[in-house]
């Protein structure tokens, strides 16, 4: 049965929420013990950048979107996931994890490193590089780390916000692998041709140097805090299973490539992590930030206050 | 885009000229071309202006009669190219303010000034769809109520790009959707 984008995108629009829709001096902040405090803060800002940086991925798939509907719920998921942001980074100033400024937390060199390979490449990657890689990360954020955050915290404003994002992350999981179903189901010669593109050095050392060990740090981070090795598992094979449940998505080798790794990924015993994915943890930590650059504007949009005049 | 709800003057088609905005917080809902039009002169007198721009179209500088004529379409959209990267130095910027002709090409509109207004201090160029319109400003898809005074819409008519015919659902059937 052909997948109905058009009912889709009506439905985002009926289920647009703000920021402003919630109470953020609701009782609850005061559940946050001091050692939670420490122990969240690196991860709520790891967080807020996977997101914001998860919005400039589906920026740069809107302009690559196969037609004008899905392009446009693209647009409202780029949007969708800097409101999770924004709805972290409040959190974070309630839960008193920001100054007193509210300043945006400082985004590790990992993050760094993926904003400047999406400002530089971003909008010339291939489709199904992209359109695989988000429904992936979407996966692991959704099935494994928003799930531990909420196991770790009791304030009701957390659960509140949470509701609201995984009722979107739900319909982001939903589109992106029907958007994977849509591109299998295209000629077989055009997948080829496209996946071929995919193999442009910059792409593969951009893949290499900068996600391999962005998420390897962030993975390791998150089971270093308590968030149970099955977890991870559970999300990879939540990948694993909508994606087989597709008639056509397997004909995509970005799938295949992106599957694989992700398993690799999960199981820490696997030589991945020795022999690629922890040395260039080490060494990409060696990297200062100026080399990258100033990036662009808009990793300064970020913000916490739910109205703006 | 319904703006009942909003406690302020909403000024409709061509009701913006002649306007002194005497400082206050001024939402322009609109796309390119009507953007172009509205901007440079709506700026002159509000204290702040948010463009709320829901497709980009592309922009020519004022060119004598004789060189417009001459260009063809695609003249039109490479001088307005190379307008665009003139006269918008940021990036981000310019990549918000570049059309998509993928799925049809877009009207090139001259304006002189419409850049420079879009650049200046107190102007805002957003791009988040605009999902409502409440009693005291502008909701975006990002999350945020854009507080303003009043709200410019010059041609409602072309708002809502490939929108489609609009569904009635309890919300028994929309929780199940998204179950």
């Amino acid at each position: 049965m052909t997948f109905d984008f058009d009912e889709m995108l009506q439905t985002i629009k009926d289920k647009q929420w703000s920021l402003a829709d919630i109470d953020w001096d609701a009782p609850g902040a005061e559940t946050m013990t001091d050692e939670q405090r420490a122990k969240m803060q690196p991860f709520m800002a790891d967080l807020v950048w996977i997101e914001h940086v998860g919005a400039r991925g589906f920026a740069s798939l809107a302009t690559k979107a196969p037609t004008p509907v899905i392009k446009e719920i693209y647009e409202y998921f780029h949007a969708e996931e800097q409101k999770h942001a924004n709805a972290e980074l409040a959190l974070m100033k309630r839960w008193g994890m920001l100054d007193e400024d509210g300043t945006v937390p400082e985004p590790n060199i990992n993050v760094k490193m993926a904003i400047k390979t999406l400002d530089t490449f971003g909008d010339s990657l291939p489709l199904t590089g992209l359109a695989t890689l988000i429904p992936l990360l979407e996966c692991a954020l959704d099935g494994a780390l928003v799930k531990f955050l909420l196991d770790e915290i009791d304030d009701p404003v957390c659960h509140q916000v949470f509701k609201h994002i995984n009722s979107d992350e739900a319909r982001h999981i939903t589109v992106d692998f029907q958007v994977l179903e849509h591109i299998g189901a295209g000629p077989l010669h055009k997948l080829l041709i496209e996946s071929a593109s995919n193999l442009k050095p910059q792409v593969i050392l951009g893949l290499i140097v900068v996600f391999v060990p962005l998420i390897n740090k962030m993975r390791d981070n998150i089971v270093a805090m308590g968030l149970p090795e099955q977890k991870l598992y559970n999300a990879v094979k939540r990948f694993n299973t909508i994606g087989s449940r597709g008639e056509f998505t397997k004909r995509i080798p970005a799938y295949h490539v992106l599957r694989s790794q992700a398993g690799m990924v999960v199981n820490r015993a696997h030589p991945y992590h020795r022999l690629l994915a922890d040395p260039l943890v080490r060494i990409t930590s060696f990297v200062p930030a100026r080399v990258l650059g100033k990036p662009q504007a808009w990793t300064e949009e970020l913000t916490h206050e739910p109205v703006a005049s | 885009m319904r703006c009942d709800e909003f406690a302020g003057p909403v000024l409709y088609g061509d009701e913006w000229r002649g306007q002194d905005f005497q400082g206050r917080r001024v939402a322009v809902l609109a796309t390119g071309r009507d953007a172009v039009r509205v901007l440079p002169v709506v700026a002159r007198t509000a204290g702040s202006v948010k463009v709320f721009l829901e497709d980009a179209d592309w922009v020519l500088p004022v060119l004598p009669r004789p060189a417009r004529m001459l260009l063809g379409p695609r003249g039109r959209r490479t001088v307005a190219r190379i307008h665009l990267r003139l006269s918008v130095r940021d990036p981000w910027l310019r990549r918000l303010l570049t059309p998509d002709d993928r799925f049809g090409d877009h009207a090139a509109t001259s304006s002189h000034g419409f850049y420079r207004a879009i650049q200046g201090e107190r102007c805002k160029l957003i791009r988040w769809p605009v999902y409502a319109v409440t009693e005291h400003g502008v909701r975006s898809a990002e999350g945020i109520e854009h507080r303003v005074d009043v709200i410019v819409v010059p041609a409602p008519g072309r708002l809502g790009r490939a929108r489609p015919k609009r569904i009635t659902r309890t919300t028994s059937q929309r929780e199940e959707l998204t179950a």
